[in-house]
């Protein structure tokens, strides 16, 4: 089976590849609206927490961390799938890689952008985010660079500042070209973005080599950037937070849950744009291939975790255990299980069943389960944390849950225009390749 | 008054043999640019273009991860804190920003570096570009008037399938 379609003429290529940005469908434009008017109620929900106070959040003593914090974690996961995709098999030179590398990239942008919009939302009076910055303050207060919460600032800052850049750096050629073939305000919005590239051999070894470097950058940074995210739980001394291995199972799990969404992703542009000659069942079944192999990895981390807590038996950690396996929480517990382990090895595992079409089911079930597990993270802890006598519940409000579904819309609605405007799949590395051997 | 010659070719032995015959006739790699709508890779010294991204990129992350450290360590002492004489500053403990500024500045430092390297966004000279149809491989040539004669016959005994002149500047 043909991995990358070598066979398709360019000429070919690139009209099936910008055919989706000009014009929309009706169907785009009503799919673009619904999508736009759950943001929009996501962002009236935020507008009337912002005007009457954090109290309409469901977050109140002890469980401070809600569902803004949970959102939080399982975006920066989802943002994982791109940039550390395309970045790992950019750098292992996978011939594959071609039509997936660009969707992948932009989910990790929006994703970042919706992730680290969740602290802002969760500090109730966002307008003072800029607390956060050092600068002398009318109290004199500095912030804490110890603080890990900071550190998320700094890694997500560097991130999303890495994301955009690897994002960018390829779009250029075929920002170049299609500008040759826009007019009015596309011709000049590509002729600012393009930057007066023009082609050269210069050009390229230059994009070349800034490519394999910041594929490597952002590789470190990336597995980084979640090993923070897990220690703003793992550094405090809380039941079933502060381990060890926390680090890495997020990264984990970040990965995991990035792969379901590109999946996913590739469906529906695959679908919508008519691309069933770019994205083939080979590659979803190589990413279906990861996917397993993510599923297996994160089953080790969950029950090297719990394991570990159950045999040590230390009770603050037992209460908390308990609630996830057997007590109020056990529900979302093993449904987590079964998404995140039971439906990815069964559909995936055996070959017979390993299609596009399952591969899909086990990526949604995954982005269920994955959600599931930050919840399980975090509210169980905070919920029975060390002092029994402040022992409480967690519920949404409607507030809240507005604006977690909100996200998923907007991320629909930040993708929809982005593929609207830019070639979701890289037209140059398709071209009619001329090497030495010709 | 420079001249510009741009020879089109289709094979890419051809294109190396038009560059390995204009550098025997005095043209150096500076005069010299390859066109083409997607990367060529050519053997070793037919077009050398040296780069110093890497070492700019890790001298721009050591600079910055400096600059970080000293912005931190004396953020943190300006703050009139009464300690007890506990030290404020908490090099281990403030090292994940150490960490991700610094590879801040290796991201910024390859971005710029590759807009240098890449002569991005063009600026200075404006020298004339070619167009250049998918799959063919454009080799453009500055010269003298005095060279004119032989960067044209370089290209065309090399198998340029159209040799054009395309354009003059200072």
């Amino acid at each position: 089976m043909a991995t990358v379609p070598e066979t398709i003429p360019y000429g070919e290529v690139r009209r099936d590849l910008w055919r989706p940005l000009s014009g929309a469908s009706s169907r785009y434009l009503i799919t673009l609206l619904l999508l736009s008017s759950v943001a929009f109620w996501g962002l009236c929900a935020w507008g009337y927490q912002l005007y009457k106070g954090i109290g309409v959040a469901g977050i109140h003593r002890p469980v401070f961390w809600g569902f803004y914090l949970v959102n939080f974690v399982f975006w920066i996961g989802i943002s994982h799938a791109g940039t550390l995709i395309s970045a790992i098999l950019r750098l292992t030179d996978a011939n594959w890689r071609k039509p997936v590398t660009r969707a992948a990239e932009a989910i990790t942008v929006f994703a970042l952008m919706i992730g680290g919009m969740f602290p802002i939302i969760h500090l109730g009076r966002a307008w003072l985010f800029y607390w956060l910055f050092p600068y002398p303050n009318s109290r004199l207060l500095w912030p804490n660079f110890r603080s890990p919460l900071l550190w998320d600032v700094t890694a997500i800052s560097t991130y999303l500042t890495g994301s955009t850049i690897y994002l960018f750096l390829p779009l250029i050629p075929d920002i170049a070209q299609l500008k040759e073939h826009a007019t009015g305000w596309r011709r000049r919005l590509y002729g600012a973005l393009s930057l007066g590239w023009t082609g050269s051999d210069r050009q390229w070894h230059a994009l070349e080599r800034a490519m394999k470097l910041m594929a490597a950058i952002i590789l470190a940074v990336a597995v980084s950037v979640h090993t923070v995210v897990a220690w703003d739980f793992s550094m405090s001394i809380a039941p079933m937070w502060h381990s060890s291995i926390f680090g890495p199972y997020f990264v984990v799990g970040a990965i995991f849950s990035g792969i379901a969404a590109l999946i996913i992703v590739m469906a529906i542009i695959r679908k919508a744009m008519h691309l069933e000659q770019y994205l083939t069942a080979h590659h979803f079944k190589n990413l279906a291939k990861l996917l397993l192999l993510m599923s297996l990895l994160w089953l080790y981390f969950t029950v090297a975790e719990n394991l570990t807590a159950w045999y040590g038996n230390e009770p603050k950690e037992m209460i908390v255990f308990g609630s996830r396996v057997r007590g109020g929480f056990a529900p979302y517990f093993w449904v987590m299980v079964f998404c995140n382990f039971v439906v990815p090895f069964v559909l995936l595992g055996i070959k017979r069943l390993r299609t596009i079409r399952t591969a899909i089911i086990a990526s949604i079930t995954v982005i269920i389960g994955m959600w599931l597990e930050r919840f399980l993270i975090i509210i169980p802890t905070l919920s029975f944390g060390r002092l029994p006598a402040a022992w409480g519940n967690y519920a949404p409000s409607w507030v809240e849950i507005s604006i977690s579904i909100a996200t998923f819309a907007g991320m629909g609605v930040l993708y929809m225009l982005f593929a609207k405007l830019f070639p979701i799949v890289s037209v140059w590395e398709f071209e009619p390749h001329v090497g030495p051997e010709d | 008054m420079n001249v510009f010659f741009a020879g089109d070719f289709l094979l890419q032995k051809a294109a190396v043999r038009a560059l390995a015959d204009l550098k025997a006739n005095g043209f150096t790699p500076a005069d010299i640019t390859v066109f083409s709508d997607e990367p060529i890779e050519f053997p070793r010294n037919v077009l050398y273009r040296p780069s110093h991204m890497s070492l700019g990129v890790v001298i721009g992350a050591i600079t910055f991860s400096l600059l970080v450290i000293g912005f931190v360590y004396f953020t943190q002492y300006s703050y009139p804190i009464v300690t007890g004489g506990m030290p404020i500053f908490s090099f281990w403990a403030t090292g994940v920003v150490f960490y991700e500024l610094t590879m801040l500045g290796a991201i910024v430092c390859t971005f710029f570096w590759f807009l240098r390297e890449s002569g991005l966004p063009r600026r200075g000279r404006r020298l004339p570009v070619p167009s250049v149809e998918p799959g063919i491989i454009c080799v453009r040539v500055e010269c003298t008037p005095d060279q004119a004669d032989a960067a044209r016959r370089s290209l065309e005994s090399a198998g340029a399938e159209n040799v054009r002149t395309i354009g003059e500047a200072r």
